[in-house]
């Protein structure tokens, strides 16, 4: 069976019978009295006519209480598309479905420069007022007797067998774009394209914290191993290392699960933060990235011996912690992989691909170990620095992802700290005497900076704003706080959003309940949209409930399982009683015109 | 309410008996299996299962009067309570329609094809293409990994069920979407005051066979 899109004959004989009674039952009076919509080849007749100069114009008898699409009308011949010149329909302009150009009553199409002979596929699709759309139409014209005939099955008629979502939009959010072709290549281009991701990211300060740990494995003699000592031991590191994400990567193949959506939990979130806050630590000196005596006192043989500089099991041991040490810090590339192997459910291929990628992050660390601290560039003040600016960016990073567990105020404040802390390291605050030197003037003048963005920020959350780029947006006559009577309650549960209802509801309006998160930049330019000075007056007459569902925890959930919304930005009003006004939704970005129809359905 | 309210309910003059389970013979012989219709296994149902009465939804995600009456289906099948609804997937207007039928059913398979469904009948317009289609379904709570491999796995069952749905809607003369088998009756688009009219016919009509 294939999709035929009209029952051939004329009317069925059942279907008489299936009509036997037809019953309105709205009270159009009247309209009782009107026939049944048409079926598809009775509301469009299509016909063909020549031109004297051999132009083909196609016409369609349309019949009253339906019309066709324009950009439905469509050609083929020998399955090469065929241009048709049409004029210009009406324009029909319904909310619900976005300008369209129909044809009432009569259309025509026309195309020069067909051959005399052959077949045309024409193919059309409509719909009837009464609210129901038409299949596609297919017709055959015969290009010598130009006789319509009923085409074979339509372009799309035999379902395809079922089409494959393609992995690259799964992995959208996470994989690099890039690396896509990679992944479906084959296996040896694969594990090349992994060391080579790995070898990248041993030059990112994600590694920084290795090198005290294996200088400690090396230098645990007190003199410094032999080069081929020292090639064994970096080298065991380093496998050990690898081997660490290769397990990683053969769990993830296994598990087959949504790693994306585990690493967006509260859990993965905050620990993260709290891993990136110590590592920042780390750098600032306050305590060495090392292995805890107690685990490292469990290592076998002890890794530190100090006779025989590191022993290799120690090495290895050493290695395989640290790679889960470091892990956080490779986590958006780690979890790009980790995504993909869970995608493929294919372990062995996961497990080889993070395999490599840990090599290759081990191939300068064993160049390390081997030549010793000669490739190294010279330690020095200068090296310190680098940590503290890396330790400033691994701040920045725990603060990112401490942001998104927070309301956003308390998130903007967290960034004011960030500033303020960073601000007085740089000297903001030091005095500087006649004789300071320039490079300490810049440092204080930075400083200082810093500070008071970091205040202005801090003060800005105590006023509830959230925009680090307009942090006193709230205070300085921002529009939701500023306009009186506005009601833009936030809630983030179902139980809040009723309470919040109720209160709003003494006003007897219908409430505008929109669902916004922090990380929605759409919300954001939704919200500009609506504090137009033109559109903020009047809609500061509608009470309104910002759902927030940034944290997405149990309460957001519920919430948006029980408006069915899939995610911000998504809009609609609820009525006197609680329930959404039809045709009231709006999903992403909104424009006034949306603005103005939601006010007119509020009766505003 | 801007849209003329023309509303068309025939009565399905033969299914009342087949509900009956006495008429099916009368209605296999007219070439339709009604209870291929009604009990189709692998088609996906909302509301309640148990329900006195059965709406079957014959829909296509990129048809404008479905999308505007989804919601008030929605509203009628959660407040009335006792409707058991059938979804038929019934692309026929774009080749998009049916990768979203197909997405749809898919998500079948892990429980979620009214979740997919809702969000694709949502997505307002009558020419989604596919990349749209499939990223609002990505925004959803799916796990989209096994989605396709479900698609993979079930594809053919999936085609099946849509050759099916193709077959069943042509066997009852259907000219378009939205069709809605409400008990005995057929309607296309109906708004919710309709519905629940509707609704409360075929609840007498029914009562009235037995």
């Amino acid at each position: 069976m294939v999709m035929r899109m009209l029952p051939r004959a004329t009317t069925k004989p059942f279907y008489a019978a299936l009509c036997v009674i037809a019953l309105v039952f709205t009270g159009t009076g009247p309209a009782g009295a009107e026939q049944k919509p048409l079926q598809a080849d009775e509301a469009f007749r299509l016909s063909a006519t020549r031109t004297p100069d051999g132009t083909l114009a196609l016409r369609w008898q349309i019949a009253p209480g339906t019309y066709l699409y324009r950009d439905s009308l469509k050609a083929k011949r020998a399955g090469a598309s065929v241009a048709l010149a049409t004029g210009p329909g009406e324009e029909k302009d319904d909310p619900n479905f976005g300008p369209v150009e129909v044809y009432h009553r009569a259309a025509e199409a026309t195309t020069a420069g067909l051959p005399g002979a052959g077949a045309l596929d024409v193919s059309y699709q409509g719909c009837a007022e009464a609210g129901i759309c038409y299949p596609v139409v297919n017709r055959q014209v015969d290009l010598a007797s130009l006789r319509i005939e009923a085409a074979p099955p339509a372009s799309f008629a035999d379902t395809a067998p079922a089409a494959s979502v393609p992995v690259a939009l799964v992995a959208s959010e996470a994989a690099p774009q890039g690396a896509e072709a990679l992944f479906n290549g084959n296996f040896g281009l694969l594990l090349v394209a992994f060391l080579g991701f790995g070898l990248l990211l041993a030059f990112t300060p994600c590694v920084f914290p290795m090198l005290p740990i294996l200088s400690g494995i090396l230098a645990g003699g007190g003199t410094r191993p032999t080069p081929a000592r020292g090639f064994a031991l970096s080298g065991v590191y380093g496998l050990a290392m690898a081997t660490a994400y290769g397990v990683l990567g053969i769990a993830a193949g296994w598990s087959g699960a949504n790693l994306q959506a585990a690493l967006q939990t509260t859990w993965a979130l905050g620990l993260m933060a709290v891993l990136f806050l110590a590592l920042a630590l780390s750098m600032f000196g306050l305590f060495e990235m090392a292995m805890p005596a107690w685990l490292a006192a469990r290592l076998p043989r002890g890794g530190l011996s100090p006779k025989e500089g590191g022993s290799l099991a120690g090495a290895g041991a050493l290695g395989f912690a640290s790679a889960l040490v470091v892990g956080p810090c490779v986590t958006p590339p780690l979890a790009a992989a980790m995504l993909y192997a869970a995608q493929t459910g294919d372990a062995v291929r996961g497990g080889a691909a993070l395999f490599m990628l840990g090599l290759g992050m081990a191939v300068p660390l064993v160049l390390v170990g081997t030549f010793g601290a000669q490739i190294m560039p010279r330690s020095g003040a200068w090296l310190s620095r680098i940590k503290q600016v890396c330790g400033v960016l691994f701040l920045g990073v725990a603060a990112v992802l401490a942001a998104r567990l927070l309301p956003a105020p308390a998130g903007l404040a967290l960034w004011g700290g960030l500033a303020l802390g960073l601000g007085v390291f740089l000297g903001g605050l030091d005095r500087t005497i006649p004789g300071s030197a320039p490079p300490a003037r810049l440092g204080k003048a930075t400083g200082l900076v810093a500070i008071i963005y970091g205040a202005t920020l801090i003060v800005g959350a105590a006023g509830g704003g959230d925009d680090p780029l307009r942090p006193l947006g709230a205070l300085a006559g921002a529009p939701r706080v500023a306009s009186a009577g506005v009601q833009d309650t936030r809630v983030s549960s179902p139980a809040a959003l009723d309470a919040a209802f109720a209160a709003a509801q003494k006003e007897g309006r219908p409430v505008l309940v929109s669902f916004t998160a922090g990380w929605c930049t759409v919300c954001k330019s939704n919200e500009a949209v609506m504090a137009e000075p033109g559109l903020q007056s009047r809609l500061a007459q509608m009470p309104r409930i910002a759902a927030d569902v940034t944290a997405y925890g149990e309460g957001e959930r519920a919430l948006m399982s029980r408006f069915s919304v899939v995610g911000p930005p998504t809009l609609f009003l609820l009525d006197a009683s609680g329930r959404e006004v039809p045709g009231s939704r709006h999903i992403g970005a909104l424009t006034t015109a949306d603005i103005e129809g939601l006010m007119a359905k509020a009766g505003l | 309410m801007r849209r003329r309210d023309f509303i068309r309910l025939a009565a399905l003059s033969v299914l009342p008996p087949a509900l009956a389970l006495a008429g099916a013979k009368q209605a296999l012989a007219q070439g339709i299996d009604v209870d291929a219709i009604l009990r189709d296994p692998d088609a996906p149902t909302g509301g309640n299962p148990d329900g006195d009465v059965t709406i079957v939804a014959f829909l296509d995600y990129n048809c404008p009067f479905c999308k505007k009456s989804a919601p008030d289906l929605e509203r009628i099948v959660n407040e009335d309570g006792h409707i058991r609804l059938i979804y038929k997937d019934w692309p026929i207007l774009t080749e998009a329609s049916v990768y979203g039928a197909q997405l749809a059913l898919a998500a079948k398979f892990q429980g979620k094809y009214e979740t997919v469904h809702n969000a694709l009948m949502r997505i307002p317009g009558r020419k989604i293409p596919q990349e749209q289609m499939l990223k609002v379904v990505q925004g959803t709570d799916v796990d989209m990994a096994r989605l396709d491999l479900d698609l993979k796995l079930h594809g053919a069952e999936i085609s099946a069920l849509l050759k099916r749905n193709l077959a069943q809607a042509d066997s009852l003369g259907l000219q378009g979407t939205p069709t809605y088998l409400v008990g005995p009756l057929l309607a296309s688009t109906l708004d919710y005051s309709s519905f629940k009219r509707a609704v409360a016919e075929a609840r007498r009509r029914q009562a009235a066979e037995k």
